[in-house]
């Protein structure tokens, strides 16, 4: 039987049980785990194509929320209208850090993960030098700032935003991968670098492309996410762990895994809060992580085995 | 190769290997004798325990192969430990009977926990601090080593382990002190010496720990026993066809390490007068990645003066005011180049340059060598 | 890859010559200073300028530096100018702990203003306690504490409670669903919190933690959703605040019939996160920017012109502000020769000062502060409306919580 329903029982046996709150918390976890695929979805790029760990990924999304403030607050410009801005700003400084850091530290994998994590500090600390560190306020877009009704239930208008926006940003990215060229070469690269560079693919372009796409979701997601929330220079790091435990769960180089993973994901913590609450909610999370990746490490929804 | 292997063959190369350790060993000693001031030694103490923490993740990462994200698990387990026997030892006037320390008299805690308990004896507390962390460790490492999962994944587990007790000491506060720690700490006494974390005593205190941990890591790395886990490092599946039971000397090596990050949590109780949540934090855990990067993780030496000297130059930087705003900016450009050009970390500078000197041959090749090998055994 | 060996010098060289430019600064802000000496005052100002708490510690530091330079432009101490020496310790309480004594021991600083969690405060009291130095701790915190090392200017539980809970009892209705983040502060303030509710009747529907920095607050909606209280009595710090807010917001309640009740949220959150968000709930505290008085009209003015434009004022930073005069009016009682922590200390109990809140007093006792409590609820414009402010200062018991001990001019007593 699966987590979900396992939950289901013992949230049964509660006794006091309304279809209403049941439902509540099925859309909870939509919600959870709309946010949760927004981050990961750029991360789960990277490593499953590159298999570079981006521990900068989480100042990416930080970058795509100061980039939502700073046109809001400079430009007047709102939400949804700055949103290919922050894609091509975040992607520009991706393709940067690609070029220039990343491309030296071909075939050190665990080397990136220190690279990463140091061109992270510098993101933060620069952003922090020419901002400051006060709190950051991006408005929520006015047309989205109510309620709307599903399934007899007041929900966020936001929150149902997101979650078209998530599921819509992955149809996009899953067309550019499978239906594109740049995707098959992205593809083919992916499985045998040497053999498609004979085939004539600059596989150093395709990467810096892909990890300048990856970094744009990233910053997408950060504005997105931050009419919710607020800004930060640190707002990052929080969203890096959860990110990993989102892609690695999903299982690497499988896109689908991410959406299903994070959405798991988003059902369990979003169910156990509910329960008993948010820090147990946690703890359990990252131990159910734990122990999947010892059991099935290639992830919960790989078909084939890689080594 | 281009790993350091320490192959054991004839004394002159043990010896040279072994030099720059008692070097280092005998300058951390001798250094009260230069440095006459008080204050200073208390903060170097702080980096040479640093230093130790960093070494046993060399150990684990640089020897062994695994990249332990959780190492402060260990150290902050150790550090925990001394922090219950001390606190037992205070006698503060809002003490509740049966001796509970303050906060769990706040906490309307009526009875000393269980596991409290046994920390009353001071010799218990210094065996768990190294004791709990191995045995901690060798579980973990069972559940890893045992399903043979490697790479990333290994260094996710271990992490995510240390995010979990994070988050169980912080919420469980009536029984761990929570988010401050647990504070207001009693003096170490052991055969009648104070330790104040000011005075000399503990200096030798940490000095002597520095020399003890270098020395068993050197030694074990120049087992039979070291040289097997170095193989596993370097060509997993092959030491298996050999017949080695690899999970065995990955836990065995894995629980090493921990050990020796446990002295160093214990040693940083006494020299900063708390133990904190946060010596269990990612911060510190991915701090200690960077100072062994940057000395050099295949190198002991190396990742020792690597923490020794980030951390203080950290600690310098942050204090001077010219850098008072940019130091971590500057810290972060650092360790990146550090990363991209100095792959062996400053100990692979300090070797490169070392044998350009006393082979006199140009060093270009042996230097590019150094560095352009990344295809194996840099993982 | 092929790297040159002149590059790698080249790289090696500059390594070098970071680690040794770096040095040499200990070795000159280590020089024996005596005390008070030659016209210089010497402070710490241990407040984060990187990390998490950055966030407000900031603001902090910019107050009591503004405080600093005021008190300088008018002539110093008797004619001695103080000398603040700024560490930034990262938020992280070890580094704290180690900025504490580089300024108590290296530097020999007669006062540090510093502080912002409770953490960071505790893990600096050993410095302070066994130095016999003296800190100033601006922030609201939950009290249980008397040391004599320290200066509290904060408000703690009994300030920021006995008011405002049976006001909102009152106001809005008995059931009261509390929310904190994960750590002592909120715990201490909602057991105090229960106490209070016991005795005006009150009654607590749920009690729940948050990890510290959470902003995923849906479970926490739909269960309050479910509860139905009538007060929101939150102690979330931080983003918490923030997030909380906004999607409270997001999901349609309505502070009329069930507004948040804060000890936390100041200015500063609510410029975060927007006058929609924040408009119809309330915070105690002693201080809000909009309050009537000339002394907080030239603070305020004072901070924008140093600070910018867009920066707000709250109840820490006017903490801070105040702090640094009542230091000032400590050491003008002292000769020279006799600048010392304990001597501070001793010159500051019963000290009062004009400050931004209004008149407040050092408590000889227990080293707190009389403070102003006033109760205000936030704007659709950003700022705040005081609705009630205190008739009488309140003095301040950090053990208000726990009848069988209070904190003397000798130290903690039990009371039998």
């Amino acid at each position: 039987m699966t987590a979900a329903g396992k939950l289901l029982q013992a949230a049964v046996s509660y006794g006091d049980w309304r279809v209403d709150q049941f439902i509540e918390q099925i859309i909870t976890g939509l919600s959870i785990g709309s946010i949760l695929l927004l981050v990961a979805m750029g991360l789960s790029i990277i490593y499953g194509s590159m298999g570079i760990i981006n521990l900068a990924h989480g100042e990416f999304v930080m970058l795509g929320a100061y980039t939502a403030w700073l046109l809001q607050s400079h430009f007047g410009l709102g939400l949804l209208a700055s949103l290919v801005p922050i894609f091509v700003v975040v992607a520009a400084v991706g393709w940067i850090i690609e070029r220039y850091v990343l491309s030296l530290l071909n075939n050190r994998p665990l080397d990136t993960i220190l690279a990463t994590w140091g061109v992270g500090i510098m993101l933060q600390q620069s952003v922090r030098l020419m901002v400051g560190s006060e709190l950051r306020y991006v408005q929520m877009p006015p047309s989205l700032s109510d309620s709307t009704e599903v399934l007899g239930l007041s929900v966020s208008s936001y929150r149902v935003f997101l979650f078209f926006v998530a599921i819509a940003l992955f149809a996009v990215t899953w067309l550019l991968m499978n239906r594109t060229t740049v995707g098959m070469k992205l593809r083919a690269i992916m499985q045998d670098r040497s053999v498609a560079a004979s085939f004539g693919i600059n596989a150093k372009r395709v990467y810096a492309l892909t990890f300048a796409y990856g970094a744009g979701l990233a910053g997408l997601a950060g504005a997105l996410v931050s009419p919710l929330k607020s800004v930060s220079p640190d707002m990052g790091t929080g969203y890096v762990v959860d990110a990993f435990m989102v892609v690695v769960l999903g299982g690497v180089q499988s896109l689908a895994g991410t959406v299903a993973s994070a959405f798991f994901l988003g059902e369990l913590s979003g169910a156990i809060a509910f329960l008993q609450n948010d820090t147990v909610a946690k703890a359990i999370v990252l131990l159910a992580i734990v122990v999947l990746i010892r059991f099935r490490p290639e992830g919960l929804f790989t078909t084939r085995v890689r080594a | 190769m281009p790993s350091k292997t320490s192959a054991p063959t004839g004394l002159p190369q043990l010896g040279a290997q072994i030099a720059p350790l008692l070097l280092v060993c005998a300058l951390v000693f001798a250094l009260p004798m230069i440095l006459n001031n008080d204050f200073l030694l208390n903060k170097i103490a702080r980096y040479l325990v640093l230093g130790i923490l960093t070494v046993s993740l060399a150990l684990s990462w640089g020897f062994g192969g695994i990249l332990n994200l959780g190492q402060a698990m260990s150290f902050g387990i150790g550090s925990y430990a001394m922090a219950m026997a001390l606190k037992l030892k205070t006698i503060p006037v809002h003490t509740g009977s049966g001796g509970l320390p303050d906060f769990m008299v706040w906490n309307n805690v009526t009875q000393l926990p269980w596991f409290w308990v046994p920390f009353k004896s001071l010799s218990f507390a210094l065996a768990a601090g190294v004791l709990v962390p191995a045995l901690v460790a060798t579980a973990l490492g069972w559940f890893i080593f045992r399903s043979r999962v490697t790479g990333v994944y290994v260094s996710i587990i271990t992490l995510a382990t240390m995010v979990v007790l994070n988050l169980v000491i912080i919420d469980q506060q009536s029984y761990t002190g929570g988010f401050n720690g647990i504070t207001d700490l009693a003096q170490l006494e052991i055969f009648g010496i104070a330790f104040d974390a000011y005075g000399r005593a503990t200096y030798y205190l940490v000095a002597g720990c520095v020399m003890l941990s270098l020395l068993v890591a050197f030694a074990f790395t120049h087992t039979k026993a070291g040289l097997v886990v170095q193989a596993i490092r370097d060509h997993e599946s092959r030491v298996r066809y050999f017949g080695y039971d690899v999970a065995a000397y990955q836990i065995f090596v894995f629980a090493l390490s921990a050990a020796i990050a446990g002295l160093a949590g214990m040693l940083y109780t006494i020299v900063m007068e708390f133990a904190s949540p946060t010596f269990l934090g990612v911060q510190i855990s991915l701090s200690v990645v960077v100072w062994c990067a940057v000395g050099g993780r295949q190198s002991l030496v190396g990742a020792f003066l690597g923490a020794v000297l980030v951390a203080g130059m950290q600690g310098a930087l942050s204090e001077s005011a010219a850098f008072l705003e940019t130091w971590t900016l500057v810290m972060g450009a650092l360790f990146v180049l550090v990363v991209l050009f100095l792959p062996k970390g400053l100990a692979g500078l300090a070797h490169g340059v070392w044998r350009s000197i006393a082979e006199r041959r140009p060093a270009v090749r042996e230097v590019t060598g150094s560095v352009g090998q990344t295809r194996e055994g840099s993982a | 890859m092929g790297i040159s060996r002149r590059t790698l010098m080249k790289n090696a060289a500059a390594l070098g010559a970071f680690a040794g430019a770096g040095f040499p600064q200990i070795w000159i802000k280590n020089a024996d200073l005596a005390r008070a000496e030659g016209g210089e005052i010497k402070v710490g100002v241990l407040f984060s300028l990187t990390g998490t708490t950055a966030i407000i510690e900031e603001s902090l530091n910019k107050a009591t530096i503004l405080a600093i330079e005021e008190i300088n432009a008018a002539g110093g101490i008797k004619g001695s100018k103080i000398v603040p020496i700024v560490e930034d310790p990262a938020s992280d309480p070890a580094t704290f702990s180690e900025k504490a004594r580089k300024l108590v021991v290296g530097d020999k600083c007669v006062s540090v203003f510093g502080s912002y969690t409770s953490a960071s405060r505790k893990a600096v009291l050993p410095v302070f306690e066994r130095q016999n130095n003296l800190y100033w701790y601006p922030t609201l915190y939950e009290g249980r504490e008397c040391s004599k090392n320290v200066i509290y200017t904060g408000a703690v539980p009994n300030q920021q409670q006995d008011e405002f809970v049976p006001w909102l009892i009152n106001k809005f209705g008995k059931k009261f669903y509390l929310i904190g983040s994960n750590y002592i502060y909120p715990k201490e303030e909602n057991n105090y919190c229960k106490k209070l509710l016991q005795k005006y009747g009150g009654e607590v529907v749920a009690e729940e933690y948050v990890p510290l920095g959470h902003s995923e607050f849906s479970s926490v909606i739909n269960k309050i959703r479910s509860t139905q209280p009538n007060v929101i009595f939150s102690t979330v710090v931080g983003d918490s605040v923030v997030a909380l807010h906004r999607q409270y917001r997001a999901a349609g309640l309505d502070p009329e019939k069930m507004p948040m009740a804060s000890l936390t949220t100041s200015e500063n959150e609510v410029a975060a996160m927007g006058g929609e968000a924040a408009a119809g709930h309330f915070t105690s505290a002693p201080y809000f920017q909009v309050h009537k008085s000339p002394e907080n009209e030239k603070f305020v003015a004072a901070y924008r012109k140093r600070w910018g434009d867009d920066k707000v004022t709250h109840f820490v930073s006017e903490a801070c502000y105040f702090q640094t005069f009542l230091f000032k009016q400590a050491v003008e009682k002292l000769a020279a020769s006799d600048i010392t922590p304990p001597n501070i200390r001793d010159a500051v109990k019963g000290q009062e000062i004009i400050a931004p809140q209004g008149r407040v007093r050092i408590e000889p006792d227990n080293l707190h502060t009389w403070l102003w409590p006033k109760i205000a609820q936030a704007k659709s414009d950003g700022q705040f409306q005081i609705l009630v402010e205190a008739k009488e200062w309140l003095k301040p018991l950090p053990y208000a919580a726990y009848p069988g001990q209070v904190c003397t001019e000798k130290g903690l007593v039990e009371k039998s």
